[in-house]
């Protein structure tokens, strides 16, 4: 697969290009900041851009803005952002713009290689990717009242799943259950929650994130 | 009730007696009965409004502004009847206010200059006016009946009228006695006030004496007329009747102008200034210089600075064109600065004789001024300290971020890369080297953030530890003793602070670094023989470890002339 990264540090920026080279990507280029970054996704086309959500000058949320330029200039680029927040607001900022292609996860996954190789995979296959720490946070905030209750079990961690945007399949496959029956579980979660039966996964996953968001 | 509410409600007075003039001039023009004795009255009223505004207008003079505008009021109100003839209402307020006419002119007259009621006796006759005012017209608020009494202003019974018959007139009778006894009384108060005033004080007496006995001869001349049955309108004793609504509001005005001549602006200085309030001195010389622009600069000793009445500092060496600066009090002690107009300067001695005046309350001013600019040093130094601390926070974060975590990163990168079956020693390498630097980074970090050698070792082998990592040779010369932890944490980095600006900004080739208990408090000395020249810049690390010491109860100084070196010199109190 080709691959830009793009991240201020160069010392990770080459455990990462040495770790995907070694994984069998190809990381067609390389930058320090956001400007970089835009050039070298024009240049190159990459499938997926890893974005460092911290670059110069402010070392806050550049990789955000650099990830909604790329959006609008190269629709095709699936962009994965490395951020160093647990940060609901930020995470939704990205997925608001387009959920497809779009992924927010921890930056720490770089040192659990095979979680951000699937994650890679996944943005690049169109899907959303939200980290499963995020989504754990959403979940296990103290709430008063909230919809959340009336959820079984089974279907809270479903939900959890549905929310880091695994597919229906996907998810079946996780929690060894026939597709059918988790597609079940979903329509269930949905009308519990008050949520549109959408047919678009990745919206749906906003939806669910942004329901969560709005809870407690 | 602040001067300013007695004055607004004179004000307020005023305008209302004007309002009721108007009415009642256009009602008797509209009823046709409007003759040349209202026009006079027009001129007589309008006059005496402006003399009642006049007086409000004159510092302590509030009160009897307001006492001048009630008997104005009520004055005017006895032109009801003549405007409204059948309304009830009107027969009711007339009546009332008629009824007490006397008692609201006996009021005006002994309260006079001061507006209070201060000789023995005139609070009582004052009293008894008004009640006796109220029988005299409360017999026919309740009984009178129309058609009963020809002579009597109103034609039509009061909104109180009882429908019963009382021989009210004979209540009149009596109530004229008793009106002429308390009227006696009231001339033989006045009387004696007029003797017994020093010749000062008569000279402002004078005029109202002259009305109040124009009055009476006039009162006393009606009655004769009428006891003798000599009924005749339009005679010269109506003229004198309608003199005395002008006659008394002059009196009263002359008296009080010729008591503000023999006291001139600074009288009326002391006696705003007895009625300000701290923070309001500065305005009260700007009305009595007649310098609105005026600004008042109170000298704090303590910090050899102006500041103005909100503690607020001054700047008086900056007086742009056409300003100029008077100080008050001693040369070389002012206690404060007067920035005015130029143009002030013509009358010095004014200028000076009112900072006299008001030595006083400028002293009360000052101390509250000075109190003031404390509260907004303590303020502005506390947001420091809490802005520093931010600041220090946020530096931490990129310090950890930039640092020791993308080495970790990093690290984790590697050793998966060597787990998954990568043996090349030049990684191993690499990733060892990492690690390294993360654990050097962290320490440095740690150091920075709390030395656990001053906790567990105290200020000396802390200071000496920093020593020996400075680029110049550093000296230490200390006893080993323990303090207390705040006091050595302060001590410490003020210590920690300065090497380090030594190193950076002195050029310095050695530095000597001493502290030591001294009556109850940590003296430390950290003195260079660079180049010199440091300055606490807002902002700047001298100005926060200046706050950092202040917040510690303590006080730091810097002496740093140009090629002598640095000497920054804390002490921080220690009580134990």
């Amino acid at each position: 697969m080709r691959l830009v990264i793009a991240d201020d540090s160069a010392v990770v920026r080459d455990g990462l290009l040495h770790a995907l080279q070694a994984h069998g990507h190809e990381v067609v280029g390389t930058a320090g900041d956001g400007a970089e970054l835009l050039d070298c996704v024009q240049r190159e086309r990459p499938q997926v851009a890893l974005v460092d959500i911290r670059m110069p000058p402010t070392h806050t949320s550049e990789g955000l803005d650099a990830a909604s330029t790329i959006r609008k200039r190269a629709p095709g680029v699936a962009v994965l952002v490395l951020s160093h927040y647990v940060d609901v607001d930020y995470a939704l900022t990205l997925l608001r713009e387009s959920p497809a292609r779009s992924g927010y996860v921890l930056k720490d996954r770089v040192a659990e290689l095979t979680t951000l190789l699937d994650a890679i995979e996944r943005v690049a296959r169109g899907e959303t990717v939200v980290d499963p720490e995020l989504v754990d946070l959403l979940l296990h905030r103290p709430a008063t009242e909230t919809r959340l209750a009336e959820l079984s079990e089974r279907e809270r961690t479903v939900l959890a799943l549905l929310a880091e945007g695994l597919s229906d399949r996907a998810i079946a496959a996780r929690l060894w259950l026939t597709q059918k029956t988790v597609e079940t579980h979903v329509r269930h979660i949905l009308a519990k929650l008050a949520l549109p039966p959408d047919a678009d996964h990745n919206r749906r996953v906003l939806a669910v994130l942004t329901f969560l968001r709005s809870q407690g | 009730m602040t001067a300013r509410t007695f004055r607004l409600a004179a004000y307020g007075l005023a305008a209302l007696t004007l309002g009721l003039w108007m009415v009642d001039i256009v009602r008797q023009l509209q009823l046709g009965v409007a003759d040349f004795a209202l026009s006079f009255y027009a001129v007589a009223g309008v006059a005496a409004v402006v003399v009642a505004v006049a007086v409000a207008r004159q510092a302590g003079r509030e009160r009897m502004a307001v006492l001048i505008a009630v008997w104005l009021v009520i004055s005017v109100l006895d032109d009801l009847p003549v405007d409204w003839p059948v309304s009830r209402t009107a027969a009711t307020v007339w009546m009332l206010a008629h009824g007490l006419a006397p008692a609201a002119y006996g009021l005006m007259v002994l309260a006079y200059p001061s507006g209070r009621l201060r000789a023995p006796g005139a609070r009582l006759l004052v009293a008894l006016a008004a009640f006796v005012g109220l029988v005299w017209m409360g017999a026919p608020l309740l009984f009178f009946r129309p058609g009963s009494c020809s002579a009597c202003a109103p034609r039509v019974s009061s909104l109180f009228y009882t429908g019963r018959t009382f021989d009210y007139l004979a209540v009149g009778q009596a109530s004229w006695t008793a009106f002429i006894v308390i009227g006696v009384f009231f001339v033989a108060l006045l009387v004696r006030r007029l003797r017994a005033a020093p010749r000062g004080a008569r000279v402002t007496l004078l005029p109202l004496g002259l009305a109040v006995f124009f009055t009476a001869a006039e009162f006393v001349a009606q009655r004769v007329v009428w006891l003798g049955g000599w009924q005749s309108p339009g005679t010269a004793l109506d003229w004198i009747d309608r003199l005395n609504a002008l006659v008394l509001p002059l009196a009263i005005f002359v008296g009080l102008a010729a008591i503000r001549r023999r006291r001139g602006p600074l009288g009326d200085l002391v006696v705003e200034l007895d009625q300000a309030h701290p923070g309001e001195v500065g305005r009260a010389l700007a009305r009595t210089l007649g310098d609105p622009t005026l600004q008042l600069a109170l000298w704090l000793p303590e910090r050899g600075a102006f500041v103005d009445e909100a503690g607020v500092p001054v700047d008086t060496s900056a007086i742009p064109e056409g300003r100029a600066v008077t100080t008050i009090g001693p040369r070389g002690d002012p206690l404060a600065a007067l920035v005015h107009d130029e143009r002030l300067l013509g009358q010095r001695s004014l200028l000076e004789a009112a900072g006299s005046a008001a030595r006083l309350a400028l002293e009360n001013t000052r101390l509250q001024a000075e109190l003031l600019a404390q509260l907004a040093e303590l303020r502005a130094s506390r947001a420091r300290i809490v802005g520093a601390a931010d600041a220090e926070r946020r530096r931490l974060e990129r310090d950890l971020h930039d640092g020791a975590q993308q080495r970790l990163l990093a690290l984790g990168l590697a050793l998966q890369l060597l787990r998954d079956g990568n043996g090349d020693p030049e990684l191993l390498a690499q990733a060892e080297a990492e690690l390294q630097t993360a654990l050097r980074e962290l320490r440095d970090l740690a150091r920075g953030i709390h030395p656990t050698i001053l906790s567990e070792q105290g200020l000396g082998p802390a200071v000496r530890s920093l020593g020996d990592r400075a680029p110049v040779p550093v000296q230490v010369e200390a006893v080993d003793e323990r303090y207390p932890a705040s006091v050595e944490t302060t001590a410490y980095f003020v210590i920690a602070e300065a090497l380090a600006n030594i190193s950076k900004h002195s050029q310095a080739r050695s530095a000597v670094v001493s502290f030591g208990r001294q009556n109850g408090k940590l003296v430390v000395d950290v003195a260079d023989d660079g180049r010199g020249g440091a300055v606490a810049r807002p902002g700047g690390g001298l100005q926060g470890l200046s706050d950092r010491v202040a917040a510690a109860g303590g006080t730091l100084t810097i002496a740093s002339d140009s090629d002598a070196g640095t000497v920054l010199h804390a002490e921080v109190p220690c009580d134990s």
